[in-house]
């Protein structure tokens, strides 16, 4: 397969995942913000955390007030993870792979892409944010279905597959640092919102039977075996994705992706939470997101470029390539 | 349910018009018969269901083109009319053999020209209207190209007089596109208007990308192994992306950016997740000039750098090949049914429209005094830019005009204004007739090989002349019915 097809796959895929996280984020907080945030000043603060978490504090969210940032992070032009943006991204990378994905796929993201810019999605919005926020998650679901469902489980489709999972593993980490990220010790609500973001609540109530605490909420979003978007699982989706694509039997490896990604997954699995409280819980989802970044990097570097471009990277840091990587 | 005649009021204004011989009574001629009588008894609600059925297909489909310099909405879909293009397979056949007739000649008259020069040296073409052509490639002085062939794929556009007569508008040997449009359209009529085939046997196009791919793996230089072809596109941003795409899944082939090559030791590989593959065969619909930084303009970011070395070696075959501007250039074009005389011995079969040559001092004096009375076009434009339709001009263009046509007179040619033939199309206010043409895709490798009828393309406006899409065309299946 074409390097840069791969490569396309992947950031389509990304892209996808990142506006479903996105438009849950919103939903869950705006939801939230109802009834513990009356004044601006305390939406802003109440708001704080959750940017920063997913990087967003710096490109004035805040622009057009603070009761519309809901609007902002969905629509904004200039915010280049708005939801708008990522599904523009995400059908511009489609469109460069089109003979890669099945009809069915590609009329799903580019019905979604139309209902965006014929301004549609923004009349639905002014009717009740929900409304358009459920659409989009149930978008990303039925895409995602499809894409398990219609195009073959070859290596496009291994890609693609990398790229949810690493997407998802960052997200569910970033909702989780938000615990981290706000002055008050995390409230009953703030632990609810995190399993929402996530769409934990069910699955987390079987498990811990609504016994609400940090502790609980944390293990399970990091080591939970069998929940689809817990850490562990993702981290074992990608290092099987790796594995695929290069043919090299599990538990070993034969490039840095793999070996990183190995290494990664060894801690989620052996790790308890004791161990994650007495590192810190946000010092341990930092090294978590540098890895995946570096995760990420590794991948490009092994299947899309030539060995004398990784030469001539030289100095560049890896964050700055992948934001070079995330505008393309 | 109304049963008044979709039809009511039609007139056909004096012009040739492709369904009625009878302009009074509306009588459709006998080809057109059918679908007459399937379209006259449809109602409004019938009528809007399926053009919205269409319409929806073809946008969410994705089946789009790019208009440059459009900051809104830039990317559009190519207006499509329900009423399909008839031709009987009897006129068929002799416009066939005219376009045979037509890319030999071409592709002789290219070779002669990198070569021996025979035709200039004979005085048929003056030498330095060669010389003078933009598209003129010294680096392919010499050079045998693959299987002897310069222009594979040709998209030669066809107009219809007052009289019926089909004439040559004229050729493009370079990137021709369109050719998706007219699969498409076939498929998206077949779904939204299934009834009206109903009865007729109208021959298929399918084939046209099996066709289009055997005139590419013939050209492959490595002969051992079923050879690599890709088709290089400028990009996801080119107008034509869609069709780029389009063609690339239809054939089964990689589609390719120019840096998805490398060159290496004088071949051209495409960078693949297990590493470098080396290929045989770009379809490129990239124009020369973009093709190598190293070559041609090195500003461009679009080409391989390389690409052109490996070319010259015989080590990839371009298809077209590097050079074909020179036999779609505007001014010779004006002397293609010399070039049929005089390398086939024969007599042209279709006719070119009458031009005047604006470096002629003859025909300039004529040219400038009659600027309104004639259709002045850019050389070496394509797509409708470059144009001065002179009876729907105003004085100041005309003096832009005149000034350009002073400065530069090789880069100008003018023409009579054909009243181009009018074809029944679903309009704002109901059927009127509005203009057509027709370009047919012919493909020369082993043989020359043409699908049956072309892309019609109609120009929407009211009495508009232009029929590109990016000036407000339209376009309309074209059938070629086997049993008239």
């Amino acid at each position: 397969m074409l390097s840069r097809v791969a490569d396309n796959l992947y950031w389509m895929s990304r892209y996808i995942e990142r506006a479903e996280g996105m438009a849950r984020m919103i939903q869950v907080h705006q939801s939230q913000a109802l009834e513990y945030a009356q004044n601006d000043d305390q939406l802003e603060e109440f708001w704080q955390p959750v940017l920063q978490s997913i990087c967003a504090e710096n490109v004035h969210p805040f622009e057009d007030g603070v009761r519309k940032i809901g609007k902002t992070l969905i629509f904004s032009s200039s915010y280049e993870n708005s939801i708008q943006s990522c599904i523009s991204l995400a059908r511009e990378n489609a469109r460069m792979v089109r003979d890669q994905l099945s009809e069915e796929l590609w009329l799903e993201l580019n019905n979604i892409f139309l209902f965006f810019r014929n301004g549609d999605a923004e009349d639905i919005y002014n009717q009740g944010s929900d409304l358009l926020l459920d659409r989009i998650s149930r978008f990303s679901l039925i895409f995602q279905g499809l894409a398990d469902a219609t195009i073959p489980h070859a290596e496009g489709w291994r890609f693609h597959s990398l790229g949810k999972y690493l997407e998802r593993a960052d997200q569910t980490s970033r909702m989780l640092d938000t615990l981290n990220l706000r002055k008050k010790e995390a409230s009953r609500a703030d632990l609810m919102s995190v399993l929402r973001c996530c769409i934990a609540l069910s699955a987390f109530r079987q498990q811990f039977r609504g016994n609400l605490s940090l502790q609980n909420v944390g293990s399970f979003l990091l080591f939970s075996e069998d929940f689809p978007r817990s850490i562990r699982f993702c981290v074992r989706a990608i290092d099987h994705s790796l594995h695929a694509i290069s043919g090299v039997p599990a538990g070993t490896f034969s490039n840095e992706a793999e070996r990183l990604t190995g290494s990664t997954l060894a801690m989620v699995n052996f790790t308890n939470w004791n161990q994650v409280d007495s590192k810190g819980l946000h010092k341990t989802l930092d090294e978590l997101q540098a890895t995946l970044i570096d995760i990420g990097q590794r991948v490009f570097e092994t299947y899309v470029l030539l060995p004398s471009e990784i030469k001539s990277l030289g100095e560049k840091s890896s964050t700055q390539f992948s934001q070079a990587q995330q505008q393309q | 349910m109304s049963t008044t005649s979709q039809f009511k009021g039609y007139t056909t204004d004096n012009f040739f018009d492709e369904m009625f011989y009878d302009g009074k009574k509306l009588q459709a001629r006998a080809h057109y018969e059918k679908i007459f009588q399937r379209i006259e008894h449809l109602t409004e609600t019938e009528i809007s269901d399926r053009r919205q059925q269409a319409d929806s297909s073809f946008l969410e489909h994705g089946i789009t083109f790019t208009v440059y310099g459009d900051e809104g909405g830039t990317e559009r879909i190519f207006p499509f009319d329900l009423i399909p293009r008839v031709i009987p397979d009897s006129e068929w056949r002799i416009v066939e053999d005219g376009l045979r007739q037509r890319i030999i000649a071409l592709n002789l008259f290219l070779n002669d020209i990198y070569h021996g020069r025979k035709i200039l040296k004979d005085g048929i073409i003056p030498e330095e209207i060669v010389n003078s052509s933009k598209n003129f490639r010294p680096e392919m002085v010499g050079f045998d190209p693959p299987q002897g062939v310069y222009a594979h794929i040709c998209g030669t556009d066809l107009i219809r007089d007052d009289q019926g007569s089909y004439l040559v508008l004229e050729d493009n040997a370079r990137c021709p596109s369109g050719a998706s449009y007219l699969l498409e359209n076939r498929e998206i009529m077949k779904r939204a208007f299934p009834q009206t085939f109903g009865g007729l046997s109208v021959r298929a196009v399918e084939a046209y990308p099996d066709l289009l791919l055997q005139t590419l793996e013939y050209l492959s230089p490595r002969k051992s192994q079923k050879p690599v072809c890709v088709l290089l596109t400028p990009g996801v941003y080119n107008s034509a992306y869609f069709e780029h795409t389009f063609l690339a899944r239809q054939m089964g082939i990689e589609i390719v950016e120019g840096k998805d090559l490398i060159a290496i030791d004088s071949c051209i590989y495409m960078r693949t997740t297990r590493g470098l593959v080396q290929v045989d065969v770009i379809y490129r619909r990239l124009d020369d000039d973009f093709l190598d930084p190293l070559v041609f303009r090195e500003e461009s970011m679009l080409g391989v750098s390389g690409l052109m070395d490996a070319y010259l070696k015989g080590n990839v075959a371009l298809a077209n090949a590097v050079g074909t501007g020179v036999a779609d250039d505007k001014v010779t074009y004006a002397y293609v049914p010399d070039m049929i005389k005089y390398y086939l011995d024969q007599e042209p079969i279709l006719s070119n429209v009458p031009t005047y040559l604006c470096w002629r001092d003859s025909d300039r004096a004529h040219v400038l005094e009659n600027l309104d009375n004639l259709v002045v076009k850019a050389a070496n434009e394509s797509g409708g830019y470059g144009m001065l339709i002179g009876n729907q001009s105003t004085v100041k263009e005309r003096e832009e005009f005149a000034r350009l046509i002073k400065a530069h007179p090789r880069e100008y040619i003018a023409q009579p204004i054909v009243s181009l033939s009018r074809h029944p199309t679903f309009c704002e206010d109901g059927i009127a007739g509005r203009h057509v043409d027709l370009r047919p895709f012919i493909l020369y490798g082993e043989d020359v090989e043409i699908v049956p009828g072309g892309l019609t393309r109609v120009a929407l406006k009211k009495g508009s002349l232009v029929v590109n899409s990016s000036q407000g065309g339209g376009s309309k299946d074209t059938w070629v019915l086997r049993d008239f």
